[in-house]
């Protein structure tokens, strides 16, 4: 199964610092700054080197499943509505 | 000898003598992480890493917006039938 099939390519793709990416980037982030707080170092101060590293797999990973979720999402919605258009009598009472 | 263990407890070198066993693992002879020295290494590797992650995620981002409106662009010119 691949992460994302050629086909995705035809969609917009998501900006760059979009929902997922800044909320995972803000978790490795965190998950830097627990990590400080748990080795006793000076919890902003200490690793920034280590901060940076986590925010930005983060921001990589989140941006990576946005566009898998936005192409499973748009694949959903291509089916139905093809579905809602082979059966036009099933969907009259909405128009 | 109770004088100079006294001088060892200030300064904080007494649990520093690992066992004679040389064999045996044990998280009780675990170094103490020494924060004052930097891990040049680590932090290189580290900075390296993020500024190539950054680079491959930017140049994703930018082949992906050139690739869609690409395929935009082949789309409007194919096929006026199917809209």
């Amino acid at each position: 199964m691949v992460f994302l099939p050629d086909e995705s390519r035809s969609l917009p793709p998501p900006p760059l610092l979009n929902k997922g990416s800044v909320w995972l980037g803000f978790a490795g982030w965190m998950s830097a700054l627990i990590d400080n707080a748990f080795n006793q170092r000076p919890i902003f101060g200490a690793g920034v080197h280590r901060q940076i590293l986590l925010a930005t797999l983060g921001c990589f990973v989140g941006y990576h499943l946005v566009k898998r979720a936005e192409y499973m999402h748009a694949k959903v919605d291509r089916e139905l509505f093809e579905y809602m258009r082979h059966h036009p009598v099933d969907f009259q009472g909405s128009g | 000898m109770a004088a100079s263990l006294r001088a060892v407890r200030r300064l904080g070198l007494v649990a520093a003598a690992p066992p004679s066993l040389a064999f045996t693992r044990s998280a009780f002879v675990a170094k103490k992480a020494d924060n004052a020295q930097p891990n040049w290494l680590g932090v290189g590797l580290a900075f390296g890493t993020s500024a190539a992650l950054w680079a491959l995620l930017v140049k994703q981002h930018n082949e992906d917006v050139k690739e869609y409106e690409r395929r935009k662009q082949a789309r409007e010119h194919k096929c006026r039938e199917c809209s």
